[in-house]
């Protein structure tokens, strides 16, 4: 057993310590927003939040995020507007759309930590996230959108 | 009420050109209106509910093409709908929707007038209705933004008051439907409109459902244990004693077509796979390997036999009176799709022996017929429900994971989801092929082309898919087309020469047009070497008979400053097509400036500039998403990946070793698009074919080698430019 701060909320999850946390969001609680794409860490469609850290949940097991606050993609922003959100709408980015969650969160955490990123920090922060349709031009666009408050 | 607008009146007849497939696309039809007060279902295209909402129903699978929002376009446009009242759905596979099939950038130029149609007929069948309703004449009405109005007073009525109140009778027969007038290209009002896609707001929050994201009361976990090999291989016993002991097992199934291990979880399901005990037959194909591939097509690139696909002219005698001759080899290797959405489903057979599965498909009328025809069911006991795709590029036309998930199912008599790890994805998938291309050209004294050969060595995806797949001749169009270019050669041959390798082949998004493109438009190059000629003019002087492509040609050239100075290995290579296919060609040029560090081959690619001319423009900030997203497809596959064989399987399990683009190797990009009002074609994958021999023809410019191999590997580069030194 388990017990999991995840946007806000605790869960009790009946799952072996080991159990990577991408898994138990995703198939035992049913927070879908959270992808899994490669379960190696190589590409970043299960990013989400460890106490405001980008991390990604396919590495990181039950008992490495316990006691931590967890955030997901349902979790960034209570109405889905986060200047982000908003951003990756007016610059229409997702294309099939499945990496974009854990592109949100992974320029979430850079937003976060550098309010206002040079292209170096962008292009540095988010090459750890494939976008095989390589919406990466207006990735790029959204997160400057977003960082100038526009 | 009665609309009485028969389903039957309004099948049309259509094939899929070159290939001996009969499709039936159904123009308009739609079950008979029980009842007013309903929702109204004019035809298979669209519904309209009493509170005016208009319901456009996509049968083509939405994976980031943004095809939904373009097809709805389409129908509102002439059904005069508002916009904002149009909702779309992916409705469960069905034939009344005819050909569900989603691939070669053909969604917009194969439901371009149809879909116009149906919602041409809709609207005239709203007017009909609101001028019985006032006992007026229709010509009197209009219909504009979801409301009819009768001119002469000022009446009006919403689309959905319509619905709701009026019974709507109007019918057509297939004629009428056809002779219905269209507006024209200056009539548009919501095609061409940079309008906002509709898929996009739930693919920022995580809501969008894609296949893996499905779930079932009662569902448990499969997991595959697949054999060594890609083809061939056979379990021939299995031990699941420890596999039992498994927290979370429930049960393993083992059938003539697989062995598979059920649990509680996808975690106890992965121990308890990886528990088991199985004894595999590789099969024949266990010495397979990229030299042994590649051996099999140098041989098989002599066939006397080889079919010629394309033919004109009298080759031999052109070539043989050439004032000279140039022949080069060109090669790709394996590409794989790697989809982001690894492959998954989840499949349950319900009381009535139902077969439902849960996924996203590219070609829903494939999987229904291979699923009944493995499971022994008749195709209406299978339904398929339609989720997003996690990218499709051509990996879900393969029913190969719903079939899997529903003999599981079956056995485990409950409902099951089974999901491909990313290894198991890679090394189950169905891979571009890889190819030999041995071309060759006669020119005249004045540097003119009189004859032209290109043998293509291939395997083709079509002969796994069955006879409607492939010509009398056996071949796969779709593993040979661009090879048929549209330069003006007088006399010009494309021998075909399919091979079985044992390594299962696919469609890979852009297909085949990768590599024959990355053939014909590299060798351009090098014959314009010879004969003197700058390759943009080269190229121009031999494209009399394609106006269009010329004119996106000189666009591209005047917008990547052709011709203009680059510093010391930095150079400009070009390149055009008719991708996807000739028939049907979207114009595109593009212009790769790239720089080579002459040292290790590295090749850093500074900008890229494309012109397109693909007709009407549906959705322009869709289309050009579009071609950017193919544009870069195209330099991941051109610069990095690269499929390797070993022991009847790829090497390659992840995205570590099958590397693709990622956002620091993504170059600048300026897209162009001709304004048109032809016929429009489709823009998911042309941008693609352009990139490797533009890039490879710019590491040309930059280093005067010539790089023959896709991917443009720096080791290959490397020992281009000492093999010239």
């Amino acid at each position: 057993m388990a017990t999991l701060l995840i946007n806000g909320k605790t869960h009790n999850v009946d799952v072996d310590s080991s159990t990577p946390l991408l898994w138990v969001i995703r198939e035992h609680l049913r927070m879908t927003g959270t992808k899994f794409g490669c379960g190696v860490a190589q590409c970043g469609a299960c990013t989400v939040h460890l106490d405001g850290q980008a991390v990604r949940s396919c590495q990181t097991t039950v008992a490495q995020a316990a006691g931590k606050k967890i955030t997901t993609i349902e979790g960034l922003h209570p109405d889905g507007r986060h200047p982000l959100q908003v951003a990756w709408i007016a610059e229409q980015v997702p294309q099939c759309g499945y990496c974009q969650s854990g592109q949100i969160m992974s320029a979430a955490a850079l937003l976060a930590r550098k309010p206002n990123p040079s292209d170096q920090d962008i292009v540095d922060a988010m090459s750890g996230n494939i976008c095989r349709c390589a919406t990466y031009p207006r990735i790029k666009r959204a997160i400057k959108r977003a960082a100038q408050g526009v | 009420m009665t609309t009485a607008l028969s389903r039957r009146a309004f099948l049309t007849v259509t094939t899929i050109a070159g290939v001996g497939l009969t499709i039936r696309i159904p123009l308009i039809g739609g079950p008979a209106q029980a009842a007013a007060a309903a929702a109204w279902d004019p035809n298979t295209a669209l519904t309209i509910t009493p509170d005016g909402i208009v319901t456009v129903h996509i049968t083509k699978a939405e994976m980031g093409q943004g095809v939904g929002t373009a097809l709805a376009q389409i129908v509102a446009e002439e059904l005069e709908a508002e916009w904002k009242d149009v909702r779309v759905d992916y409705p469960t596979a069905d034939p009344k929707f005819g050909l569900m099939l989603t691939g070669g950038s053909w969604s917009v130029n194969w439901t371009f007038d149809t879909l116009s149609r149906a919602g041409a007929a809709a609207r005239l069948a709203l007017l009909d209705a609101a001028a019985q309703y006032w006992k007026v004449n229709a010509a009197d009405c209009a219909a504009e933004r979801g409301v009819v109005r009768h001119l002469p007073t000022s009446r009006s009525i919403r689309y959905g008051d319509l619905v709701a109140k009026v019974p709507i009778t109007k019918t057509f027969t297939e004629d009428e439907l056809k002779k219905i007038p269209l507006k024209k290209p200056s009539e548009y009002k919501v095609v061409g409109q940079w309008l906002a896609r509709l898929d996009i707001p739930e693919k920022t929050n995580g809501k969008a459902k894609f296949g893996i994201d499905s779930f079932l009361p009662n569902m448990a976990y499969a997991k595959v244990a697949y054999p060594p090999t890609r083809e061939g291989g056979k379990h021939s016993a299995v031990d699941d004693s420890a596999a039992k002991k498994v927290k979370g097992y429930i049960a393993t199934v083992n059938l003539p077509q697989l062995v598979a291990v059920v649990a509680t979880s996808y975690e106890a399901a992965v121990k308890a796979r990886d528990a088991l005990k199985v004894t595999w037959d590789s099969g024949p194909n266990a010495n397979v390997s990229t030299d042994s591939i590649f051996a099999s097509f140098a041989k098989a690139k002599d066939d006397p036999g080889a079919a010629a696909w394309h033919e004109q002219g009298d080759v031999k005698g052109a070539m043989g009176g050439a004032a000279r001759q140039h022949e080069a080899t060109f090669m790709t290797d394996y590409v794989a799709h790697m989809q982001m959405e690894p492959m998954n489903c989840v499949a349950q057979v319900d009381k009535d022996g139902i077969y439902h599965l849960y996924t996203g498909s590219q070609f829903q009328t494939f999987a229904v017929g291979s699923l009944a025809a493995v499971l022994k069911v008749d195709a209406s006991k299978i339904r398929l429900h339609q989720h997003y795709l996690g990218g499709g590029f051509g990996r879900r036309l393969e029913p190969d994971i719903m079939l899997e998930t529903a003999l599981i199912a079956r056995e485990a008599k409950r409902p099951i989801k089974l999901i491909r790890s990313r290894e198991e994805d890679l090394r189950r998938d169905f891979y571009r092929s890889a190819t030999l291309q041995i071309v060759k050209a006669g020119l005249g004294a004045d540097g003119k082309i009189v004859a032209w050969e290109n043998t293509l060595v291939a395997s083709h995806p079509g002969k796994r898919w069955g006879p409607d797949f492939v010509d009398k001749k056996g071949l796969d169009q779709f593993a040979l087309n661009g090879a048929d270019h549209v330069y003006d050669i007088p006399n010009q041959i494309v021998r075909a020469v399919p091979v079985e390798t044992g390594i299962s082949v696919g469609y890979v998004r852009a297909v085949a047009p990768n590599y024959t493109f990355f053939a014909v438009e590299t060798f351009m190059d090098e014959l314009a070497k010879l004969a003197g000629k700058d390759p943009l003019e080269y190229r121009l002087s031999m494209l009399g008979g394609a106006p269009r492509l010329a004119r996106v040609l000189k666009l591209v050239a005047e917008k990547a400053g052709w011709g203009t100075p680059l510093p010391p290995n930095t150079g400009r290579g070009i390149a055009c097509v008719s991708a996807q296919e000739k028939k049907t060609p979207t114009w595109t040029a593009s212009v790769v400036q790239a720089r080579v560090d002459p040292s290790n081959g590295n090749v850093h690619i500074e900008k890229i500039t494309c012109a397109v001319d693909c007709g009407i423009v549906v959705n322009p900030d869709g289309a050009r998403s579009q071609i950017e997203g193919s544009i870069l497809f195209g330099v991941s596959n051109a610069l990095k990946e690269r499929g390797t064989i070993a022991n009847g399987a790829l090497v390659q399990s992840n995205f570590h070793d099958y590397q693709v683009l990622r956002m620091n190797e993504a170059p600048d990009i300026e897209v162009h698009v001709v304004p048109s009002t032809e016929f429009p074609t489709g823009l998911g994958e042309p941008g693609t074919t352009t990139v490797a021999p533009a890039l490879s023809n710019a590491i040309f410019a930059a280093t005067g080698a010539r790089v023959r191999q896709v991917p443009l590997l720096p080791d290959r580069v490397l020992a281009a430019i000492r093999a010239k030194a």
